[in-house]
């Protein structure tokens, strides 16, 4: 924590941080798309690096309240599957990769379910850029209830995750800290800070035709 | 789903952005201008969107929460909502990189209808829009139904809205959590907030679970409740409120101040909740913590619409209580140009002045000044009670006992039923040793509007209405300023023309009524339900008349 007298100065930097951040993706969406690829590329490689700077300010903030002993909700409510997986769906599209981003709902999905829409949200865009970095030409995004748990997963058709990580994430054992770890460590953090009737969320990956992860949310 | 709802012409909306960054003001105008908004207007500050929004009318309001000095995002909500200054339909949507909003947000009794938390992209604030409006569109004639006053159509709505569009289950009980509430229905708005607690214990739904059982007078149980909330989540400042009003009803003052004590150590900005908190600070005789929050509260309310004459006074009569007439001067001459402008201001000048003098042994001056308060006070001037018991008590120093006598009676016969004023206005005959007086004067004016008020209640309870209501009449016109006395009567005479209809006046004597509780308590959660009730008879009286002129027209 920063000193007291510092702290006032230490939320306007973050402040300015955050709007700065609004105002870079929201002026790098001005500029159109010319179907040319030395033009288009580096804007949505350009893009895409919005995001993940955005994505791991947010960690990072959350790591400095959480302390990473646990993570306090801020805001559980009711909220749709439905419009909560096409809202991903929208910002995988956002960044205009040559991938195909479809969704799944499974019939017995009730129209409402109670989550902290945002922080959830964090762990699975968070999941959808790192399979963009992997997937050849496919993601799906899907919900499903199963076990009185509904199952919000991020598939595609990459080689799958190699079996370190597998096997680490399986045995709740600490990633290494960088990339893709650091990103499924918080998954993990926010998926069991989810409560509900002594249950607790949590994060599952597997591979099957591709890399499938997973969060349960009681 | 926006597909299956059809698609959002944003074209024809219109559109304000409420942020004090001139750079994301612009930002969202043209983020709102690339899906086709061409009507958008800014604003820099609450005070600044507050005039637009009065001569506008907007589709859609995105604000920033954080908007420098002077009012938040949330503040200007309420501000807008409360005051009817854009209705329901109108989306609005706040834009936060405070992550502690999320927690306010998650029991606000006024909530935006949705938000983005920093830092975010065009395209999720697309998406949310379009979410809102096409709930919007959903719940159009409920909507409806409430302005109208029909809060029978609303609840129906409401019901239906349940049954056809599961997606907005909670929504729907949420909304019809309020139109209880406001129907007076409390029983029901209990069971419903125990339904949707039985789903999950949200905090929205704890808070009105909280509120109804209050409303109820089950404060035990109501106060359990909030202190268990307020552990949780320590920032919400709504729940402080009501925990505060809990334990007024039960008379815990020390509870009460300890309560709103720690609502402004979370939120100071709120010139109410400074002044509740001044106010029962001095009736705990902790004048040190009084001075603060009275201060704090002029401070914050500079500029705004919060601020009311009578804030001078509170915090000048601290001063003197404390023995320092110099700063209770201080306070009246530094505010001189803004107390001038009202005849309350006047007469709060006149009033402090007296005493001040008469603190420093100007005993002449003193008395000139009570009389200067006398004549401005002729005027039908606004006059709070404790002002009112001031002027007694400088009257009685200056000799002037009729005067005084009159005063009181006039304080008791609005306050017969509460005995903290009552228990001031002893002390203060005490300390002039005429005690004697006193007693005969409060006996005279409360007896006979607690007896008025018994027998009004008694008739009604036998079925007897319309003599119900003259009696309760009477006592409105002996207690011109007794909210409690004047709202049961707005209720039995509004009762009396929805069962025998309009006749003798009555309507008028129920709008005259109802005008003055609006002015004395507008806050009161009783309002609404009488407001709602008043526009129900009048929009089916209109339906009558028209009715019956189409038929003598055939």
């Amino acid at each position: 924590m920063p000193s007291i007298e510092n702290q006032d100065l230490y939320a306007a930097l973050l402040h300015e941080m955050k709007n700065n951040l609004v105002l870079m993706a929201m002026t790098m969406e001005r500029v159109p798309h010319t179907r040319v690829a030395e033009h288009d590329q580096p804007l949505d490689e350009a893009r895409l690096l919005c995001q993940r700077v955005s994505e791991r300010l947010m960690q990072a903030l959350l790591i400095y309240k959480s302390d990473l002993g646990g993570m306090v909700l801020n805001a559980v409510d009711a909220y749709s599957p439905e419009d909560f997986v096409a809202e991903m769906a929208g910002q995988a599209r956002y960044l205009q990769t040559p991938h195909r981003i479809e969704t799944r709902i499974d019939p017995n999905v009730p129209a409402i379910w109670f989550f902290d829409r945002n922080i959830l949200e964090m762990a699975l865009i968070n999941a959808i850029h790192n399979s963009l970095s992997f997937a050849r030409s496919r993601i799906e995004i899907t919900a499903r209830v199963e076990d009185g748990m509904l199952c919000l997963a991020i598939e595609d058709d990459s080689d799958g995750y190699p079996p370190h990580i597998l096997q680490a994430v399986a045995e709740d054992r600490p990633l290494n800290s960088s990339g893709t770890g650091l990103g499924l460590r918080f998954a993990s953090l926010i998926a069991k800070s989810h409560e509900n009737n002594g249950r607790r969320g949590s994060l599952s990956l597997r591979n099957q035709g591709g890399s499938v992860f997973e969060i349960r949310v009681p | 789903m926006i597909a299956q709802n059809g698609f959002i012409d944003y074209k024809t909306k219109r559109a304000l952005v409420i942020d004090d960054y001139p750079s994301m003001r612009s930002a969202f105008k043209m983020a709102l201008a690339s899906f086709g908004m061409t009507k958008v207007d800014v604003a820099a500050t609450g005070s600044e969107a507050v005039m637009r929004v009065k001569s506008t009318s907007y589709d859609i309001i995105i604000s920033d929460y954080n908007l420098g000095e002077g009012r938040d995002g949330q503040q200007v909500l309420e501000e807008m909502r409360h005051r009817n200054l854009i209705g329901l339909e109108t989306a609005f949507l706040m834009v936060t990189a405070e992550s502690v909003y999320e927690r306010v947000v998650a029991a606000a009794e006024l909530a935006p209808d949705d938000y983005l938390i920093k830092p975010f992209n065009g395209e999720i604030m697309r998406t949310r829009l379009d979410a809102i409006l096409t709930k919007k569109s959903v719940f159009q004639q409920v909507y409806r139904s409430l302005a109208e006053g029909d809060l029978e159509s609303a609840l129906e709505g409401c019901d239906a809205l349940v049954a056809s569009h599961p997606k907005y289950l909670v929504d729907a009980m949420r909304f019809k959590g309020e139109v209880l509430v406001a129907m007076g229905n409390f029983e029901s708005a209990e069971a419903l907030y125990k339904q949707v607690m039985a789903m999950r214990a949200v905090p929205w739904s704890r808070l009105g679970l909280a509120k109804s059982l209050h409303l109820q007078h089950k404060e035990k149980e109501a106060e359990g409740m909030l202190v268990d909330l307020i552990d949780q989540y320590p920032e919400l400042v709504a729940g402080y409120d009501l925990l505060a009003d809990v334990q007024q009803s039960q008379n815990k003052l020390k509870d009460m101040q300890y309560t709103l004590q720690r609502s402004v150590s979370v939120s100071a900005k709120s010139t109410l909740r400074q002044r509740r908190l001044g106010e029962v600070a001095y009736q705990n005789s902790d004048l040190g913590s009084a001075e603060t929050a009275f201060r704090a509260a002029i401070e914050k309310g500079r500029n705004s619409i919060y601020l009311q004459p009578n804030d001078f006074a509170n915090l000048s009569r601290v001063h003197l209580v404390q023995g320092d007439a110099k700063a209770a001067a201080e306070v009246l001459v530094s505010n001189r140009k803004l107390l001038q402008e009202s005849d309350e201001g006047k007469l709060i000048s006149a009033v402090m002045l007296s005493k001040i003098s008469a603190h420093n042994g100007r005993h002449d001056e003193a008395r000139e000044l009570i009389r200067d308060a006398l004549r401005i006070k002729q005027h039908k001037v606004r006059c709070e009670p404790g002002l009112a018991l001031d002027m007694v008590q400088s009257c009685l120093n200056a000799g002037l006992d009729q005067e005084a006598a009159n005063l009181l009676d006039e304080v008791a016969r609005n306050a017969h039923d509460s005995t903290a004023l009552l228990d001031k206005a002893k002390q203060i005959y005490r300390e002039a040793g005429k005690e004697a007086a006193v007693r005969e004067i409060l006996r005279q004016a409360t007896a006979h509007v607690a007896q008025l008020s018994r027998e009004g209640a008694l008739l009604l309870q036998r079925g007897e209405l319309k003599s119900g209501v003259a009696k309760l009449l009477q006592a409105s016109e002996a207690a011109p300023r007794n909210p409690r006395v004047l709202m049961n009567t707005v209720w039995a005479a509004l009762r009396l023309i929805e069962q025998q209809g309009n006749s003798d006046g009555m309507l008028g004597h129920a709008k005259r009524l109802l005008a003055d509780v609006t002015y004395l308590t507008p806050e009161h959660p009783r309002l609404i339900g009488l407001q709602n009730m008043l526009r129900s008879i009048e929009s089916s009286s209109t339906r009558q008349r028209v009715a019956a002129q189409i038929a003598n027209m055939g």
